[in-house]
C-alpha cells in the first residue's frame, strides 16, 4: 500500500514538475524569440543573457498589489483562475513521457494513471478548458471581459469539431486507442529513412489538429479572446498579480499538453528521434532517458513553432475566423475521415 | 467505499443546488458540477471511456449551452418570478411521484442484474459490439434525430423578426422621443 | 488504483493553484484606492451593465457545436469497433448512411447562412 502511494506521488510530482519547470524557460524563449524576429534586444538585463528575467517576473507577480474590483462576482472571480490552471494541468495525467519499463519486479507505467482509454480522457479534460475563461469573463462583470470570454468559447468549440474529426481518423487508422500502441505503431522507418510517423500517413488530419490546437489554446493568429486592439485584454482584463499569472500559466500549460497530444498522434510520441537509436543500441540502459529527451525535443520544437507563428501571421478578423472553422476546416475534416475509411476498407478487400 | 459515498453525496448536493439556487448562473454551474461528479463516478467504477464521453458531451457541451443562455439573456429585465402558486405545487408533486414510481419499478424489476453489472473498459468493447450488431438501427436513427435538432435550432434562431414586435419597438422609440 | 492516482493528481494540482494565489494575497502590496476598484473602461465612466444581450450567433454556435459533437462522439466507438467487426461491409454501409445524414445537416446549416457573422 505504502509503495503504491509512493509511486503515485512520485509520478504526480514529476509530471507536474516537468512542465512547470519548463514554463519560465518557455516564456523567456518566447520573449527573446520575439525580439530576435523583430530585430530588438528583448529582456537581457537581469542575469547573463537575461536568463534570470523569469525569476524576476515571478517575484514581481508575487509582490504586486492584488486589485480586487468592487463590481465583480467575488466567488467566481477568485475561482476562475484556479479552475483555468487545474483544467489545463489535468490532461497531462495520462500523457506518457517514456515507454513502460521493468523495475522493482513489475512493469511501471510512466503516466500518472494508466488506462487504454487515456486519449479520450486527455481530450475530455482539455475540452473543459473553456470554463475557466467563461467564468473569468462573466465574473469580471466588464463588457470587454464578457465579449472576450464569449468569443473565446465560440472559437474553441468551433475548432474542437475539426480537431475531433482528425482524432477519429487517427484512432480508426491505428485501430486502437491505447497511447502506447499508437506510439509503437509509429516506431521504425519506411524505406529505411522516413520515420513511421502519423503525419506522413495523414497530413490533412495533422494540419487540422495543428490549426485546432492554435485555436484551442487561444494563441495568435487566433487570439481574438484577448485581441488588444479591440478588447484591451479580453477575459483577464480585470485580473492582476498572481491571478493574472495563473491565466498566463494555464495558457502555456495548455499549449504544452496539446502539443504533447499532437506529438503522440502524429509525431511518434516518445519514440526515439532519428539518430538516437545508435546511442540506445550501445547503451540500452539509457533508453528511458533518450525517450524522455526525444519527447522533450519534439515539444520544444512545437513550442518554438508557436512562437514563430505568433510573430509571423497577423490576427484574423472574427467573422473570418469562424468561417475558416465552420466552412473550411470542418468539411475538410469530414472529407478526410470519409477518404480514410474508404481507403482502409478497399485496402482490406 | 469512502470514495463511493463521498461522490454520491457530492453529486446529490450539487443536483439539489441546481434546483434550489436563487441565481441562475449558479444553478448552471451547479449543473456542470453535477455532471462532472457523475463522470467521476463512472471513472471510479472503472470506465474511463464513459466518463470521458460524459465530460465531452454533457459537461463540455450542454453546460456551455446553459451558461451561454444565462449570459446572453439579460435576466435582470425579467425580475424574480419565483412566486409560489398552487398549480406549480401540484405539477411538481406529480412529477416527483412519477419519477419515484419509475425508479421503484426499475429497481424492483432489475435489482439482481443491477448488482452484477461490472463496468470496465473491456466491457465497453462488448457494449460497442452490441451497439453495432443488435442496436444498429437505433444508432443510425440517432443521427436523424440530431438532424431534426440541427434544422430546428437554425430555424428558431434565424427566423424573421415578427412585424408586430417591430412596430411595438418603433412605437416605444417614438414615445421616448 | 487509476482513480486513486487521478484523485491524488487532481488534489495536488488544486492545492498548487490555491497556494500560488495565497502567496500573492499574503505578500502583495495592500492599498485601497477607490478608483482602482472601478470597472476598467479605458478611463471613461462605463455606460450600462455588462449583463446585456449579446449576439444570438454565440448561442447558435454553441448549440450547433453540441449537435455535431454528439455525432462525432458517436463515431468514436464506431472507429474502435470496425476492426474487430466480422462484417466490414455492414459497418461501412452504416458509416456512409451516418455521414450522409450528417452532411445533409451540415449543408443545411451552411446554406441557411446561420453562421455568417457579417450582415
Amino acid at each position: 500500500m505504502f509503495e503504491v502511494m509512493l509511486e503515485i506521488l512520485i509520478k504526480t510530482v514529476v509530471i507536474l514538475a516537468l512542465p512547470l519547470g519548463a514554463l519560465p524557460i518557455i516564456i523567456h524563449v518566447e520573449r527573446r524569440g520575439a525580439a530576435f524576429m523583430q530585430k530588438r534586444l528583448g529582456p537581457n538585463r537581469v542575469g547573463p543573457f537575461g536568463l534570470l528575467q523569469p525569476l524576476a517576473d515571478v517575484a514581481k507577480f508575487m509582490f504586486k498589489e492584488e486589485v480586487h474590483p468592487t463590481h465583480v462576482k467575488p466567488f467566481f472571480y477568485t475561482a476562475a483562475p484556479i479552475i483555468a490552471l487545474v483544467v489545463a494541468i489535468l490532461p497531462l495525467a495520462c500523457i506518457p513521457v517514456m515507454a513502460p519499463f521493468q523495475a522493482f519486479g513489475r512493469t511501471i507505467f510512466p503516466e500518472v494513471f494508466r488506462s487504454d482509454m487515456g486519449i479520450f480522457y486527455a481530450f475530455a479534460a482539455s475540452a473543459l478548458g473553456s470554463y475557466g475563461i467563461l467564468l473569468a469573463g462573466w465574473a469580471s462583470n466588464n463588457k470587454y471581459s464578457m465579449l472576450g470570454a464569449l468569443r473565446a468559447c465560440a472559437q474553441m468549440v468551433s475548432y474542437e469539431l475539426s480537431l475531433s474529426t482528425s482524432v477519429v481518423a487517427m484512432i480508426f487508422l491505428y485501430g486502437s486507442n491505447d497511447i502506447h500502441v499508437m506510439i509503437s505503431a509509429q516506431t521504425g522507418y519506411w524505406f529505411g529513412f522516413l520515420p513511421k510517423w502519423g503525419v506522413f500517413l495523414q497530413p490533412v488530419a495533422a494540419l487540422l489538429f495543428l490549426v485546432g490546437i492554435f485555436a484551442e489554446s487561444n494563441r495568435l493568429p487566433f487570439d481574438l479572446a484577448e485581441g488588444e486592439s479591440e478588447l484591451v485584454a479580453g477575459y483577464h482584463l480585470e485580473y492582476s498579480s498572481m491571478k493574472f499569472a495563473l491565466f498566463f500559466m494555464a495558457e502555456y500549460i495548455h499549449m504544452i499538453a496539446l502539443s504533447a497530444l499532437l506529438i503522440i498522434l502524429f509525431f511518434g510520441g516518445y519514440s526515439l528521434l532519428p539518430g538516437l537509436e545508435l546511442i540506445a543500441e550501445k547503451a540500452p540502459i539509457l533508453l528511458a532517458v533518450l525517450q524522455l529527451t526525444s519527447l522533450g525535443i519534439k515539444i520544444a520544437l512545437m513550442i518554438w513553432f508557436f512562437v514563430w507563428v505568433r510573430w509571423t501571421l497577423p490576427r484574423f478578423r472574427y467573422d473570418k475566423l469562424m468561417d475558416l472553422g465552420w466552412e473550411r476546416l470542418l468539411p475538410l475534416g469530414i472529407a478526410n475521415l470519409i477518404v480514410t475509411v474508404l481507403f482502409v476498407y478497399f485496402r482490406n478487400q | 467505499m469512502v470514495a463511493d459515498v463521498f461522490l454520491t453525496i457530492l453529486t446529490v448536493a450539487f443536483a439539489l443546488m441546481v434546483v434550489f439556487s436563487k441565481k441562475t448562473v449558479v444553478s448552471a454551474f451547479a449543473l456542470l458540477m453535477t455532471l462532472l461528479s457523475l463522470a467521476m463516478i463512472f471513472f471510479q467504477l472503472g470506465t474511463v471511456f464513459l466518463s470521458a464521453v460524459q465530460v465531452l458531451v454533457n459537461a463540455g457541451a450542454i453546460a456551455i449551452l446553459f451558461v451561454f443562455v444565462m449570459m446572453l439573456i439579460n435576466l435582470e429585465q425579467f425580475g424574480n418570478n419565483r412566486e409560489k402558486s398552487k398549480v406549480k405545487l401540484v405539477i411538481s408533486t406529480f412529477t416527483v411521484l412519477v419519477v419515484l414510481g419509475v425508479f421503484a419499478l426499475v429497481i424492483n424489476n432489475n435489482i439482481d442484474s443491477l448488482s452484477v453489472v461490472n463496468l470496465t473498459d473491456n466491457s465497453m468493447k462488448a457494449l460497442f459490439d452490441k451497439l453495432f450488431n443488435s442496436y444498429f438501427l437505433p444508432f443510425e436513427m440517432a443521427t436523424v434525430l440530431l438532424l431534426a435538432a440541427i434544422v430546428a435550432s437554425v430555424v428558431i434562431a434565424t427566423h424573421e423578426k415578427d412585424e408586430s414586435i417591430e412596430q411595438m419597438e418603433i412605437l416605444k422609440a417614438e414615445e421616448k422621443l | 488504483m487509476e482513480f486513486a492516482s487521478f484523485i491524488v493528481f487532481f488534489i495536488i494540482a488544486c492545492t498548487l493553484s490555491a497556494v500560488l494565489l495565497l502567496i500573492s494575497s499574503l505578500l502583495g502590496q495592500k492599498r485601497k484606492i477607490v478608483r482602482e476598484m472601478d470597472i476598467y473602461e479605458s478611463g471613461v465612466n462605463p455606460v450600462g451593465s455588462a449583463t446585456r444581450q449579446y449576439d444570438i450567433k454565440f448561442y447558435l454556435t454553441a448549440i450547433l457545436f453540441l449537435l455535431f459533437d454528439v455525432e462525432i462522439v458517436f463515431l468514436l466507438p464506431w472507429a474502435l469497433a470496425y476492426q474487430e467487426s466480422p462484417n466490414h461491409d455492414f459497418m461501412l454501409a452504416g458509416f456512409i448512411f451516418f455521414m450522409v445524414i450528417m452532411l445533409v445537416g451540415y449543408i443545411f446549416v451552411i446554406n441557411s447562412k446561420a453562421l455568417k457573422w457579417e450582415e
